[in-house]
């Protein structure tokens, strides 16, 4: 069996948790696939993630799961665990997962696999690969000792959109946990937004950056639009941060921020090796640029061969309708 | 603000600035000395700018083993890190699509007895030795200027760290140290700055010939098992050269199919459409060369200056508290393309006469000149000294160039004496003169220049990233330009040379509404000097930006 | 407050990697190395607790022989002292063997706070702090931005995705991963580190039959293997293409 821990907020299920399941789904290969979710109280999330074709939704309800601590989650889900004898246990790579999972494996004495993209079979057991290196290696990765196997995955690496839904709800069950307050030595803040705080471009789901191709600051006019009708956050090459244009920390590549959104588009870059280590990992790169030739082409999945003056216009337009 | 600061201070007996063979010889030969004569042991301080020893490290290199054997005699059981001893030596020259081979190989030409040798892991592997001495090597450290009393050297100051790039304290701001020494050895390499610095203060190359410089642009390979037998030294002249162009290129093939490729090009061109970036990668193109790489990996790329006018160009090495070693000094055989021994040699001569001078507590220059003496009657002179005009008389045409270098052997050099050379850079020629004045028509970009195949050529920015570059980019320039010069003068008439000379893509002319714009781009910057050598006006001078930054030259 | 902080030796970002004869591991000996990055800042922040509340700060790495270059580093930026576990496999471990190695090694100093970085450069697991909490009992938070300490409690402040932010209250001893760029680093000096040459490093060896929870198969590059689709046409006509396809087939939109 593989079990799939979906992660939740007051409420409001993370999106990432579907990815996982799409994914539990394509490891399945027969076996059933369950979905817990814990925390205080779960009832219509649960109901959410049974639309998905799986065995069984698994409420992990207790007043002391919310709000998240990693002491409590450890103390509850290790319960559930060993008593629901998973192969594997799989979960997004989020903030949370990170924050609790390391600390449940190790509770367990179990293998964890972390920021996987992918798996595939490989003598009997099944292989993840991972990033290494900063992204400079994939490694092959096989979990070692008993199970279960703790496996967690990179935001993205399946669409959440390829979960197979069930023809009916799937059945929902509630698994009693006790966790006893004392226990949980971290007391938790409401989480609140920085007032006034740097971009963190590593977080945007796109980005639009511009380079040199835009010729001048007052251009940047044109650029923001793009990226409003994108709904993205602006970013750029280094020529357009160091002449001052846009702030360093919204510089792209080896010596700015490294960044994979879903979408990456490039106005006017032309690809050099130092901005593409900076952006190659995104998901879906376009790359508009009037020379055909520019190295930008190499790692896009769209291109358009052309003046962004142009066809930067034509884009605000075509998003408006 | 650096006048008001507060500044540590620190005494030491001796000094040493760079961390290349020249400094981390002078340095381990002053604990033998020391170790020979008992007493209060020296302290001794070696300065790098480089974050660890080594990482600016970049030559060939075949090592000429004879300076290693008296500083380390037991380097091999030391197991110093020799790549390969040469086992085969070649000698050709270049035609566009072929080779002619020289049936003999020249005396000064032959390596037998040699090694091929990543200097990037000698030198470490020498620090490594100079640390077990317990001498304090400081890297990340560079030296920023020279500390006198009156004319007297009395030390180093080293760069502040942690300002910004508009020249503004951050909050890590640490001032730099001045480190007074007793002696204070110059080893900051070719065209070291504060090597500059004395030389311009102290007119040390009064009646010596102007230094010609030569610029070397090198790749690490690992090519396809097979190609090329470890241990092979290939050097080649010729193509793609012309006649009025200096320069030769070279194959050092090492186990585990790593190779290096590299290619040295005179400072001393008159095209100013010359672009010695683009000479290598012509060079890689040729069918010897590219039967050698195509289908292997470039894995490391690198550039660096080196001295190449010989015996005549020495500038007098020692002054008051100080003295100069190595290529700082020009202790290079251009014709051999060998350096190393020769700064090893140097070093420990001047450790032999910094050490009697601290020991006789007078470090005047009277006194230091012993270093000369020394150098006049070591093998350094006896190395340079026939060969002293082999480069101008490569000046003069590469045929009368090639027939000196032969002829030099035998006659110990008296043939061509009154050859006189001239700062190599001043041969440049405008592109009026160059070009239209002649009727030839002005390149588009460099002369000759080939589009990257990203196979075996590449375009400079790529080839910068192999070089492991990196700088704190929030700190001030430190390539000072007289940029007024570039718009008005050298661009109208050299059409902007440093966009070709400079092997990083440092220097970029962005054309904007209201003209051009030269753009610095500085975070990019190899440390290879040829901006402050070779720019026509000498309006480029380079100093060291903050202490750890610059390429990383692993296994170069 | 006796502070630990946890550093490891990683390739430098600048390296560019090449593979063992197995495609296993990567060549150790063609690398050239530094602190991993945002251990610095760990180290950093252990600097400034001490400054401010008192005590130690020991710096403590399970790696080859090579790793001492990061610890005499740290020494030389003003940790006091320094405990290297030394192995020459456990640069290629996996956090649970490097967490067995550094807890069996760091229990008996009992520390107050032990300080990691939130991931390493190299493998990238982000788990060794955390399971290191667990070895040695302590209660931990991550991916930390501002740490307040008094009297024998923290008050720390947690990043969370998409710029949110928590604070969490926890009693000493805690075990904290840390962000990088929750301060700025300060350099080594020169008197730095010639009074780290001083300072003590105490070598031990891991413990023996520590048994590894993943293994890697094979290492590989990644895969370019992108076919860039060109979409020609006049500017309308190559803009209404264009979204067509980020709606329609890359559901980018
Ligand atoms: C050590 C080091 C670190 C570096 N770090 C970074 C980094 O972090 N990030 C980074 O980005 N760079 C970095 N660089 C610089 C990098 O090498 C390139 O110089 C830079 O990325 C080029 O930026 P660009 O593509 O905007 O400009 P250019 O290379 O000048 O390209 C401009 C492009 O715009 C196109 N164009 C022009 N006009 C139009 C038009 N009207 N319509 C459409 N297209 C047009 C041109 O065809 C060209 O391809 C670094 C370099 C070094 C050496
Ligand atoms: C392409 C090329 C090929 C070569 N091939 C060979 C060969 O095959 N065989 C051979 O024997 N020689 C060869 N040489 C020459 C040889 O590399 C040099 O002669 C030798 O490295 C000189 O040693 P050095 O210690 O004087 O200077 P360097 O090796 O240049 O060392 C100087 C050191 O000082 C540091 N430094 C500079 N300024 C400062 C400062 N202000 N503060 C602190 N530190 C500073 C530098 O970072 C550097 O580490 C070659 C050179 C080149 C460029
Ligand atoms: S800026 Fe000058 S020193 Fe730096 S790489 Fe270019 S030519 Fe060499």
């Amino acid at each position: 069996m593989i079990l799939v821990i979906a992660e939740q907020k007051n409420g409001t299920l993370n999106r990432a948790s579907w990815e996982t399941i799409a994914i539990a789904q394509q490891m399945a290969g027969g076996q059933p696939v369950k979905v817990a979710i814990p925390g205080g109280a779960v009832g219509p999330v649960a109901q959410e993630l049974a639309a998905a074709k799986v065995a069984e939704v698994v409420r992990i309800e207790h007043e002391a799961l919310e709000p998240y601590t990693p002491d409590g989650f450890t103390l509850a889900l290790s319960a559930v665990i060993g008593q629901l004898a998973p192969q594997y246990v799989l979960l997004p790579h989020t903030y949370q997962t990170r924050d609790f999972v390391p600390k449940l494996a190790a509770r367990m004495g179990r293998a964890l696999v972390t920021d996987c993209t992918a798996f595939r079979p490989e003598g009997g057991a099944l292989a993840f690969a991972r990033p290494m290196f900063q992204g400079k290696l994939v490694a092959q990765v096989v979990p070692e000792g008993d199970a279960p196997h703790f496996v967690t995955f990179q935001i993205g690496a399946a669409r959440a959109d390829a979960v197979v839904k069930g023809d009916a709800p799937a059945a929902v069950t509630t698994v009693p946990v006790t966790v006893a307050r004392a226990a949980i030595r971290q007391q938790p803040e409401a989480p609140f937004q920085e007032a006034k705080q740097a971009v963190d471009l590593s977080q945007a789901e796109r980005i639009v950056a511009v380079g040199r191709g835009i010729k001048s600051q007052e251009n940047l006019e044109l650029a923001r639009k793009v990226a409003a009708a994108f709904g993205a956050e602006l970013a750029a090459s280094r020529p357009i941060c160091d002449a001052g244009w846009l702030p360093m920390e919204r510089q792209i590549g080896s010596s700015g921020q490294t960044v994979a959104p879903k979408l990456y588009v490039a106005l006017g870059i032309s690809g050099a090796i130092q901005h593409l280590v900076g952006m190659k990992g995104s998901r879906t790169i376009v790359a508009i640029n009037k020379d055909a030739e520019a190295p930008i082409f190499e790692v896009a999945d769209y291109g358009i061969a052309g003046d962004l003056f142009e066809i930067a216009p034509a884009l605000i337009a075509e998003l408006g309708k | 603000m650096t006048s008001t600061v507060e500044r540590e201070t620190l005494d030491v007996d001796v000094l040493i600035v760079g961390g290349g063979p020249a400094g981390l010889s002078a340095a381990l030969k002053l604990s033998q000395l020391q170790k020979r004569t008992g007493g209060e042991p020296l302290s001794i301080a070696v300065l790098e700018k480089a974050r660890e020893t080594g990482a600016h490290m970049m030559s060939g290199a075949v090592l000429d083993v004879s300076a290693l054997k008296e500083l380390v005699p037991d380097f091999l059981d030391r197991q110093a890190p020799l790549a390969s001893e040469v086992h085969e030596d070649h000698i050709y020259f270049l035609t566009p699509g072929g080779k002619l081979r020289f049936p003999i190989t020249p005396a000064p030409f032959r390596n037998h007895g040699n090694y091929i040798i990543s200097l990037n892991r000698f030198v470490k592997w020498l620090s490594e030795q100079v640390e077990a001495e317990g001498i304090d090597i400081f890297s990340g450290f560079a030296g920023r200027e020279v500390l006198y009393d009156g004319d007297r050297v009395i030390g180093v100051r080293t760069g502040d760290r942690g300002i910004d790039k508009h020249g503004q304290p951050r909050d890590n701001f640490e001032p730099g140290v001045d480190i007074h020494a007793k002696v204070t050895i110059f080893a900051d390499g070719v065209r070291g700055n504060l090597t500059k610095e004395l030389q311009r203060r102290f007119q040390l190359g009064a009646g010596r010939e102007p230094q010609s410089f030569a610029i070397g642009i090198k790749e690490l390979w690992e090519v396809p098992a097979g190609r090329i037998r470890p241990g092979t030294v290939i050097h080649t002249m010729g193509y793609p050269l012309n006649t009025e162009e200096f320069g030769g290129g070279f194959v050092y093939a090492m186990p585990d199919n790593r190779v290096f490729v590299g290619f040295v090009s005179g400072l001393d061109y008159v095209d100013p459409m010359f672009d010695p970036h683009v000479a290598f990668q012509r060079f890689k193109l040729h069918p010897l060369v590219r039967g050698i790489i195509e289908g292997g990996q470039m894995i490391r790329y690198g550039a660096k200056a080196l001295p190449e006018g010989g015996w005549n160009t020495i500038p007098r090495p020692y002054l008051d508290g100080a003295l100069i070693v190595g290529d700082a000094a020009g202790f290079m055989n251009s014709m051999r393309l060998k350096g190393i021994h020769l700064a090893m040699r140097s070093g420990m001569l001047a450790a032999d006469a910094a050490f009697e001078a601290v020991n006789a507590g007078d470090a005047s220059a009277a006194r230091l000149k012993r270093y000369e003496t020394l150098i006049n009657a070591s093998p350094i002179r006896k190395e340079l000294y026939p060969v002293r005009n082999v480069h101008q008389a490569f000046g003069h045409g590469f045929v009368a160039g090639f027939l000196y270098a032969g002829i030099a052997m035998v006659t110990n050099g008296w043939w061509f004496d009154r050859m006189t050379g001239h700062a190599g850079q001043d041969r440049i020629q405008t592109i009026a003169r160059y070009y239209t004045r002649r009727g030839r028509q002005v390149p588009e970009g460099a002369t000759q220049a080939v589009k990257p195949d990203r196979q075996v050529t590449f375009d400079k920015l790529t080839n910068v990233h192999y070089s492991g570059t990196r700088h704190d980019e929030d700190q001030p320039v430190h390539l000072l330009v007289h940029t007024e010069v570039c718009e008005s003068i050298c661009g109208p008439e050299y059409n902007y040379p440093c966009q070709r000379f400079c092997p990083a893509n440092v220097y970029e002319i962005v054309t904007e509404a209201v003209g051009n714009r030269l753009q610095i781009n500085a975070s990019n910057c190899v440390h290879c000097k040829t901006c402050d050598i070779m720019d026509p006006y000498q309006v480029i001078t380079w100093v060291p930006p903050e202490g750890g930054g610059g390429p990383q030259y692993d296994g170069m | 407050m006796k502070i630990a902080v946890c550093i490891k030796q990683v390739p430098t970002r600048e390296w560019q990697p090449r593979l063992n004869d197995t495609k296993t591991w990567i060549r150790d000996q063609d690398a050239s190395y530094e602190m991993n990055e945002p251990d610095a800042y760990a180290l950093e922040e252990g600097l400034r607790l001490k400054e401010k509340h008192g005590g130690e700060v020991v710096v403590c790495s399970a790696g080859p022989a090579r790793a001492a270059q990061v610890l005499r580093e740290a020494l030389a930026r003003g940790a006091d002292r320094a405990i290297h576990v030394e192995d020459e496999q456990i640069g290629a471990a996996d956090a649970f063997v490097v967490t067995e190695a550094l807890a069996a090694a760091m229990r008996e100093e009992q520390f107050d706070l032990v300080l990691t970085g939130l991931q390493s450069d190299d493998q990238g697991f982000a788990q060794t702090g955390v399971i290191l909490a667990e070895r040695l009992g302590m209660p931990h938070a991550t991916i930390i931005m501002e740490v307040q300490a008094a009297d024998g409690r923290l008050r720390v402040k947690r990043e969370l995705e998409g710029g949110w932010f928590q604070w969490i209250a926890m009693s000493l001893p805690a075990v904290l991963t840390i962000q990088s760029g929750i301060n700025q680093l300060r350099y080594a000096t020169l008197k730095g580190i010639m009074a780290a040459k001083k300072k003590e490093i105490r070598k031990v060896a891991a413990p023996a039959g520590l048994s590894a929870r993943q293994r890697i198969l094979k290492l590989d590059f990644p895969e370019k293997g992108k076919k860039t689709q060109m979409i020609a046409g006049g500017p309308e006509e190559a803009a209404r293409e264009l979204v067509r396809r980020l709606r329609e087939e890359a559901r980018a939109l």
